[in-house]
């Protein structure tokens, strides 16, 4: 029996390869993506093990370091410290590093440098030593105020060299040094710009104050071990200082990235799972074929007397052979892909020049796991059937079985999707966003596309003489044999058009939440943002005073509004919640329409209020009038009266939760904050074209400050969405190719099938080309039927994921009509692609082995 | 005038119009399509294989099939009985010698040629899975003729369908015929588009002996009554002996030949050989 089984899956290799592929796509994008996030985490956890002290030590701060960077509050360290430091047993140096992120670098032609039109900028002080990711390539090191060391890879970019003088926006305020040196990364780049300036300069320059710097790095004695030596520091130190080993510090470091990264993984994997489930349909197909191909086959072993364990045994023996030669390929394929991504990153800044792929045991394991379970399940119902095939098939004459009444399936298909629709409109009719409603949803999501998959072969006879109704009278008896030919089968058919119809109706779904989406941040900004120019910060790096003194000396501009934001600790009742406050002039109402449960704007703008959100005001007994205490990062404190609640119910999109008060009460609390957006309006009679000329002439000595009209913020909103939107079509795309591999497969196993048919065809006079045509438009319509299927699935899925958000500010349903069009349009087309080479063969085939065919 | 033609029945309506086809095959056979045969062969030779595994499956055959004639082609196994047909046909390209289609010569010809002088002049009746499952008998009767984009002759399909007597089967699919009503329903479409020839190969081999008989007097009175001219591979001497001539085939040879067959004299002529042989 296993030697028959072998025999079986040799003699019908030719008829797997298009399942072995789709396993390979599946399997292939599953490994790429583990061993790309593995080799990407590894390389920088090792990288930033490499670069921390033996010891570090850092402020403490009870706020996230990176959200206070960006209000340009940066947390630093006495330097006085450092000398305690040296004095603590077993320490053999204490070095005083200045490390900044807020940084912005521009060459000679006005670029931002970098590897990127967004570059990330990391200013340091410039000390070699052999935790140092970079060593001098190239000049001298940096003395002096007016000197700065660049990266090679940005000054190559840049074309920087030796002796050009740059341009660097800090936060203490902008400087135009020489570039005296270039750094070469000693192992890999990770994608960030680095600018160093001598110890002196870099606390002047970068920090603006004297006696502070952002870290201290302790080199421990040979054989102090650095757990007993971070004890000993804290000792010395005592609270307020926050004490990490390098293993510490390299875990830290690499945490964030690890959970960007599980973000892509899994992102990735979903996609993966995706051209999984829809790879299923087209092995599932695969082995029904053959199952029904091989009846009499089958009839045999049954006769000379294989149990119907065996015929099941051998039909998922061959299954498991399958999936083996698949996910062993696929495994090949992951390192291809993963391969790849890493060079991909590149465009992104990353350069790993050359780190090997890193290939964790888990890896294969999972590829073969994966790839054994979908291959296994897809041919476990074809096996039930091959066992269940009777002795006396052998005598009969070959050809399918009896079609079994589709009575029952559309019973049951038709029960899972009504339930499925009633979830998906519970969930819709969600007033606002909770728990029961994204279930109900969800339930719904897989009800109705269970109940779809069921109802395939059900909705293939209905739909297809509609959908292939004009096929006659357009292309003769041909059109009518095609037609016939996508009915013949209707639970193929059906499961061929399942694969097309999950991606499509993903594709469909995404589509109808984004341009809704889209659509809804238009509105939103048509409402709400009543400023004709808006000019916020690039980089993390906020702007001095005289941006908004330059902006309100352009001619035309009537008001202009300033923001300043901070986090702060809201302490009230005994409870401590950090949310950010927005600092803003009282024009603010006018610029930026909030609207308010309680009080108006200029209640809680006044001094000695504040305006808290709905959404903190909600569970406390606290309303108007009630007075609560506001911490910064900085450690002073205010009480403020709550002046107003701002509705922040449902909006969505925009700064929920955050609270507001006057400029002047948030500045009184932390005068070093500077303006993070400042808001213009143009004086009446005074043309907008006008005023955008002079601003961007006006503004060009500040590269950190972006400026946009309505219709620029309204695009960026818009670029966001297309770029989501384009990477999720591009890993959609998978599954879609699959899909038509799975068109491809079931038109090809067909022609074989009918090889006698379309021998007897040919015999009695039709031509090569009425063939090829015949088998192309049964493609078409099978595409077309899955697109369908897919867009009405899609559009409803979309509907209600778009009502079920509608609370959270997803309030304009748009249904992208075109996109729509271009889908049903683009499935004909990849019908008639997908059947090119089936009709190749079927035209190639020999009419009289055709007719003589067994 | 050959005897065939003459015993066309007068009801019959002349030949449809056929399509303007200025094929080398339709322009030759245009003036002189009455003389001659409806196929013939000169020195066909066809060879399986190579050196050593050489097999001649035909050696140097010549034959005339008679317009308006039955002609059955009889032989043991592995005499080339069915493969003579496939060539003469035009199924099965040839090692060496020529064949005819009436005046056209089919040896040569491209495969596009080919497969319209099979669907305009050639009518087939296989042994077995001789209709589309998916079409009904009466789609299945005129698919030659939809493929070729030419309307029926109403008047003749009707005379056809009360020939073989199926006209309450029309609407059926083949899975819901009879294994005889398949084969009438295939003689059906064999004749529907009025074929210079048509092939049957074996067509009773699946049938059992009444439902057998059946469609061989029916092909016999469509070669009588409607003047059809059909060439049948059998190797059963019964069916052999509803024809007007017989071949004998042995090792690729004909061997010889026999007017007005009995199922007797066939049955005895083809023991004779297989003394000869042994």
């Amino acid at each position: 029996m296993l030697k028959a089984t072998f025999r079986s899956f040799l003699a019908h290799k030719a008829r797997m390869v298009l399942s072995a592929l789709a396993i390979l796509l599946s399997v292939a994008f599953v490994a790429g993506t583990l061993m790309f996030t593995d080799t990407i985490s590894k390389t920088f956890h090792e990288l930033s093990r490499t670069a921390a002290a033996d010891v570090t030590v850092k402020p403490k701060s009870e706020f996230r370091e990176d959200r206070l960077g960006r209000t340009g509050q940066q947390p630093t360290v006495p330097e006085s410290t450092v000398a305690a430091m040296r004095t603590v047993p077993g320490v053999a140096d204490a070095h005083p590093d200045v490390t900044v992120t807020n940084v912005i670098v521009v060459d000679g032609k006005g670029k931002k440098v970098g590897l990127t039109s967004d570059p990330q900028v990391q200013a340091a002080d410039w000390f070699p030593n052999k935790q140092s990711p970079v060593e001098l390539g190239k000049g001298r090191a940096p003395q002096g105020p007016n000197e700065v060391v660049l990266d090679s890879d940005a000054a190559d970019h840049n074309k920087v060299k030796i002796g050009d003088r740059v341009h660097v926006v800090a936060a203490p305020g902008a400087f135009d040094p020489t570039v005296v040196g270039l750094a070469d990364y000693k192992t890999i780049n990770p994608g960030v710009t680095l600018l160093f300036l001598d110890g002196t300069a870099a606390r002047d320059r970068l920090l603006g104050k004297p006696g502070v710097v952002t870290s201290v790095s302790l080199t421990a004695q040979s054989g102090v071990d650095q757990k007993e030596l971070k004890a000993r520091v804290a000792a010395k130190l005592g609270t307020g200082f926050d004490i990490k080993t390098r293993e510490e510090e390299a875990d830290a470091a690499s945490a964030d990235l690890g959970q960007a990264l599980n973000v892509i993984k899994y992102a990735l994997l979903g996609f993966a799972g995706v051209s999984l489930l829809v790879g299923t349909f087209l092995i599932f197909n695969t082995f029904s074929m053959l199952v029904a191909q091989r009846t009499r086959e089958l009839g045999l072993l049954r006769a000379i007397g294989a149990s119907r364990a065996d015929v099941n045994r051998s039909v998922l023996l061959e299954a498991l052979l399958l999936a083996v030669v698949g996910s062993t390929l696929g495994l090949l394929g992951g390192l291809a892909l993963g391969q790849g991504l890493l060079t991909l990153m590149r465009t992104v800044g990353v350069d790993l020049k050359g780190t090997p792929l890193e290939i964790k045991p888990a890896t294969p394991i999972i590829a073969y796991t994966v790839g054994v379970l979908v291959t296994v399940v897809a041919a476990y119902l074809p096996a039930r059937r091959a066992a269940l095939v009777s002795p006396m098939a052998a005598l009969r004459e070959a050809g399918a079985p009896p079609a079994k009444s589709l009575r029952k399936r559309a019973i049951g298909g038709t029960v899972v999707t009504v339930l499925g629709a009633i979830a998906l409109a519970v969930g819709a009719s969600a007033t606002k966003l909770d728990p029961a409603h994204g279930l109900a949803l969800a339930g719904g999501l897989i009800g109705t596309l269970v109940g779809f998959i069921v109802l395939g072969p059900v909705l293939a006879r209905l739909v297809i003489p509609w959908l292939a109704g004009t096929f006659p009278r357009l292309f003769g008896t041909v059109g009518r044999l095609s037609r016939e030919n996508a009915l013949r089968n209707p639970r193929r058919t059906g499961a061929t058009a399942a694969a097309l119809m999950i991606g499509v109706a993903l594709v469909a779904s995404l589509s109808v939440v984004a341009t809704s989406m889209k659509d809804s941040v238009g509105k939103q900004i048509d409402q709400r943002l009543g400023a004709d120019f808006t000019l916020q910060s690039s980089g993390g790096l906020n702007f001095a005073p005289e941006v908004a003194e330059t902006v309100r000396k352009v001619p035309g501009v009537a008001n202009v509004v300033r923001q300043r934001e901070t986090e702060a600790k809201v302490l009230f009742d005994g409870s401590t919640e950090t949310i950010s406050v927005t600092g803003a002039d009282p024009g603010i109402d006018a610029m930026m329409k909030q609207k308010y449960t309680a009080g108006n704007a200029a209640d809680g703008l006044a001094a000695g209020r504040i305006a808290l959100p709905e959404s903190y005001v909600k569970n406390r007994r606290l309303g108007v009038g009630g007075t609560v205490t506001l911490r910064t990062p900085n450690g002073k404190s205010a009480e403020l009266r709550v002046g107003a609640v701002i509705d922040d119910e449902g909006i969505g999109l925009g700064n929920s939760g955050a609270g507001m008060v006057g400029l002047d009460t948030l500045s009184k609390l932390v005068p070093e904050l500077l303006d993070s957006v400042v808001m213009a309006n143009t004086a009446d009679g005074s043309k907008s074209s006008q005023v955008r000329a002079a601003l961007d002439t006006a503004l060009k000595p500040f590269p950190q400050v972006q400026l946009r009209d309505q219709a620029d913020y309204k695009q960026t909103v818009q670029d966001q969405t297309n770029l989501i939107l384009q990477m999720v079509y591009g890993l959609l795309g998978l599954a879609i190719i699959i899909a038509i591999l799975g068109v491809v497969n079931t038109l090809a196993l067909s022609v074989i099938e009918r090889t006698r048919e379309i021998g007897l065809l040919r015999a009695i006079g039709m031509s090569r080309v009425q063939l090829r045509r015949m088998i192309r438009l049964e493609s078409a319509v099978i595409a077309v039927f899955g697109a369908v299927l897919g867009l009405a699935l899609g559009v409803g899925w979309g509907v209600s994921a778009q009502r079920m958000l509608a609370s959270q500010g997803l309030d304009v349903l748009t249904i992208p009509w075109l996109t729509i069009a271009e889908v049903v349009i683009g499935a004909g087309v990849v019908g008639l692609l997908a059947a090119l080479l089936p009709a190749l063969r079927a035209s190639r085939m020999n009419v009289l082995a055709a007719i003589s065919t067994e | 005038m050959s005897p065939g033609n003459r015993r066309r029945p007068p009801t019959t309506t002349p030949p449809a119009n056929r399509l303007a086809e200025p094929d080398a095959y339709e322009r030759i056979d245009h003036d002189d399509r009455a003389k001659g045969s409806a196929a013939s062969s000169r020195a066909l030779t066809k060879c399986y294989g190579e050196g050593e595994t050489r097999v001649v499956a035909l050696d140097e055959v010549d034959v005339e099939i008679g317009r308006g004639r039955f002609t059955a082609i009889m032989g043991p196994s592995g005499s080339g009985k069915s493969t003579l047909m496939h060539c003469l046909a035009g199924l099965d390209s040839v090692t060496s010698g020529h064949s005819w289609i009436g005046d056209t010569e089919i040896t040569g010809l491209k495969d596009k040629d080919l497969t319209r002088l099979r669907r305009d002049k050639i009518g087939f009746i296989f042994q077995a899975f001789n209709l589309l499952p998916t079409l009904t008998a009466l789609e299945n009767i005129t698919l030659p003729m939809d493929i070729a984009g030419v309307k029926p002759d109403p008047a003749w399909l009707d005379t056809v369908i009360d020939t073989v007597g199926l006209r309450d089967r029309l609407k059926h699919r083949p899975s819901e015929l009879s294994g005889g009503q398949q084969q009438r329903v295939a003689c059906a479409r064999a004749l529907a588009s009025k074929p210079q020839i048509i092939f049957g190969d074996e067509p009773t081999g699946n049938l059992d002996s009444r439902s057998g008989a059946e469609v061989l007097g029916f092909l016999r009175s469509s070669v009588y009554d409607l003047g059809q001219t059909i060439v049948m591979v059998t190797h059963d001497p019964n069916a052999a002996s509803y024809a007007d001539r017989v071949l004998f085939l042995a090792d690729g040879r004909v061997v010889d030949e026999m007017l007005s067959p009995t199922a007797d004299t066939v049955l005895a002529r083809m023991q004779r050989f297989a003394r000869a042989t042994s």
